[in-house]
């Protein structure tokens, strides 16, 4: 096994951010608490990026290459950027957000226990893989904030209680998600003129990365110049989400998946 | 959207949302009747000097545009949000049929005849394509001309993308690939253009001194011996094989006492052998916990010589090695010039070699023959317009540091919504 008992740190750090799930609720009522909320979250993501370098040493490359191993990174960021966003924003609901799809990931993977092979194909030793696949999970996880963001906010117009806040995160979260987005393509585009001569392909992957990027494309430019239809721009939002996700995982189930090279089965 | 359209008429000025679907639906159908009646049937694209004389077009048209006709309704228009948005509206069409419809050849004869199996060089697409590029070359320009400081995150991400659009589009047809096979201890200067289905002379020749593979240590699989179908983890995942390694697989405990990399039977054993073609072997030892009953045997990978050897545990269930990954596969070459000089270098995937304007890429080899194959064949590329697409790459990159950095100022005043 080189899932190196996952399980005793699966326990500890759900255990520790459980905890500060907890914390962060009583916080509303005592506000005195939420520092207890603040370290936990701390412990158990350090602990989580602790298996992460073990988990890497362990295998001699990045865990980056299956769907647990993305799931891995990604609990890793969300409380990261919750954080962040905190720090910034001061928006309790977010982190919990946070932590829970964290939760719900490291769940997946402990429920589907893996044993991460070792092999690697040549094209992806590269120096670009890493900052590719950080990068873009960095903006997916981001993107999936604003997408939350967008979905309370419609919500709330449903209830009346709208406020320009919450449209104002979303903003900033698209923002700094599209500029990982932009990254992720364009090192994307050199990584492949290095591996095999061509920066831009359309393999599906590339089409849908890209249809993802023109809709949040579409949402910025919407949003600078109609300040005032906070509701078309939050459907947009919701949309630029589902092409996000068919990007994600959708495209391995459309027509066009055995023509991409970004499919990584077992031969 | 705003509700300024439901006050004016239909190409009254400013055009809005409407108009500018209106002029991007004309596009698209004359694009799909162009494709039905005169379909571009290949796939070359555009080579210099044409491309450069289009590209050159492209920028007198916008600045005429710009700074002669900057009051007509249309040239407004093409420089307007209204238009900015539907085009990228209209450009996620496109390229979300591309998304979906496999782009290779087809049985169908709708999709044939509407060209959706080759949208790259589908006429709708080059249609809007080039609309889209005059409009977005305008709101750059637009922006240059009355240039401020805080413009340039603007100007790197607009122009950055303007640059990388059109080098990259209109610099496609002048991109050459070659692939050029090569034998161990033999030279070879002719290349083969997959595109023109000829085969090219080069300058130069080279010659392939050794071409070496490295391989994964092979992986043990469980398998059922009535499908032959691997039954773990749906394939994924498998063991990886390693001397004195265990394993536990449901009720099996599997030891590894002894894995050869390269071996050949003799007897009823693997022992060492080093010839061409000799697969890898392992020895186990498979105990049931249930039963208590081990059993000990030999199983190799095969290979292009060689049968493969599996080891059966029980009824149901017998074990597997599966052919090893390959890790690396470089040439050692020398490349031979006219004047006499020599340079030696090596090149593998991911580490291509700059000679002479190529780029020259490690493509493949013998695949059949594995790691014994003594033939590589090499890629070579030349893409003139590389470093204009790169520049407006490392603007893009620039602007997007930016766009993290500053994150969203939202502005509380908006002109355009006030109509
Ligand atoms: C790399 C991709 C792009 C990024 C990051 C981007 C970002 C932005 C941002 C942040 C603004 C707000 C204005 C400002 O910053 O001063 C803006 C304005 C604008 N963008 Fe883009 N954009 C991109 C591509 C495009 C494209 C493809 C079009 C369509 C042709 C377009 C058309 C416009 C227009 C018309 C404006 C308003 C210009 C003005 O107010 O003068 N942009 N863009």
């Amino acid at each position: 096994m080189t899932w190196i008992n996952f399980e005793s740190y699966y326990l500890a750090i759900v255990f520790c951010w459980i905890l500060s799930l907890l914390f962060l609720g009583l916080s509303y009522k005592k506000k005195k608490l939420f520092k207890y909320c603040l370290l936990f979250i701390i412990i158990g993501t350090a602990t989580l990026i602790w298996f992460d370098v073990a988990l890497w040493i362990e295998l001699h490359r990045p865990p980056l290459r299956t769907l647990g191993e993305t799931r891995l990174w990604y609990a890793t960021f969300l409380p990261i950027i919750g954080l962040l966003v905190y720090i910034r924003w001061k928006y309790k609901w977010f982190l919990a957000y946070c932590l829970a799809m964290g939760i719900l990931f490291l769940t997946i993977n402990y429920l589907n226990p893996e044993t991460y092979s070792k092999t690697l194909m040549p094209a992806l030793q590269s120096p670009w893989f890493i900052p590719h696949v950080l990068v873009y999970l960095f903006a997916y996880a981001l993107l999936a904030a604003s997408s939350f963001v967008a979905i309370k906010s419609l919500y709330s117009f449903y209830k009346n209680t709208f406020s320009e806040n919450d449209l104002k995160l979303a903003d900033n979260l698209v923002y700094i998600g599209f500029a990982f987005l932009t990254l992720g393509l364009l090192f994307g585009a050199l990584w492949a003129k290095e591996a095999w001569g061509n920066y831009w392909t359309w393999d599906p992957k590339e089409i849908w990365a890209f249809l993802t990027w023109m809709m949040y494309l579409l949402y910025i430019h919407y949003r600078y110049f109609h300040t005032t239809n906070s509701k078309e721009a939050l459907l947009i939002l919701t949309f630029a989400f589902i092409i996000l996700l068919i990007c994600w995982f959708g495209v391995n189930y459309l027509p066009v998946a055995n023509t991409s090279v970004h499919t990584y089965t077992q031969s | 959207m705003s509700n300024h359209k439901f006050q004016h008429n239909l190409w009254d000025f400013p055009w809005g949302y409407v108009e500018s679907f209106l002029i991007y639906s004309g596009l698209l159908i004359t694009g799909f009747m162009m494709e039905i009646f005169f379909p571009l049937k290949t796939n070359t694209g555009i080579i210099f000097p044409y491309n450069l004389f289009i590209l050159a077009g492209l920028f007198l048209l916008i600045i005429i545009l710009q700074l002669f006709l900057k009051k007509q309704a249309f040239v407004k228009w093409l420089g307007s949000v209204h238009a900015a948005i539907i085009s990228i509206v209209f450009i996620t069409f496109m390229v979300m049929i591309m998304g979906i419809i496999p782009q290779i050849k087809t049985d169908s004869e709708f999709i044939q005849l509407l060209g959706l199996n080759s949208i790259t060089s589908h006429w709708a697409f080059l249609l809007i394509l080039f609309v889209f590029l005059i409009s977005l070359g305008l709101i750059t320009f637009k922006r240059i001309l009355n240039f401020k400081l805080n413009n340039i995150a603007f100007i790197l991400n607009h122009l950055g993308l303007f640059i990388a659009l059109s080098a990259g589009i209109l610099g496609a047809g002048d991109t050459q690939r070659l692939n050029i096979e090569l034998e161990e201890g033999n030279p070879n200067w002719k290349a083969y253009n997959n595109k023109t289905k000829e085969y090219v002379e080069l300058d130069f020749a080279i010659y392939l001194k050794d071409f070496i593979v490295e391989e994964f240590h092979p992986k043990l699989a469980f398998v059922e011996n009535s499908t032959g179908k691997i039954i773990h983890n749906d394939g994924k995942n498998l063991y990886l094989i390693n001397q004195d390694e265990h394993y536990i697989f449901n009720e099996f405990e599997i030891d590894i006492t002894k894995y050869l990399a390269s071996s050949g039977r003799i007897g009823d054993a693997y022992h060492f052998v080093n010839d061409i073609g000799a697969p890898p072997a392992a020895q186990l030892s498979i105990k049931n916990v249930k039963s208590s009953k081990t059993i000990n045997g030999w199983i190799s990978s095969g290979s292009f010589l060689y049968q493969y050897e599996a080891l059966k545990i029980d009824e149901n269930l017998s074990v597997v090695m599966t052919i090893p990954e390959v890790k690396k596969f470089t040439s050692e070459v020398s490349i031979l010039q006219k004047n006499g000089e020599r340079i030696e270098t090596t090149i593998e995937v991911n580490k291509p070699f700059d000679f002479d304007g190529w780029k020259i890429y490690q493509l493949s080899y013998n695949e059949k023959m594995g790691k014994w194959s003594n033939t590589s064949v090499l890629e070579l590329v030349k893409d003139p317009w590389l470093p204009y697409v790169y520049f407006g790459i490392f603007m893009m990159i620039a602007g997007a540091i930016n766009m993290f950095w500053v994150g969203n100022k939202f502005k509380k005043e908006n002109k355009y919504d006030v109509d």
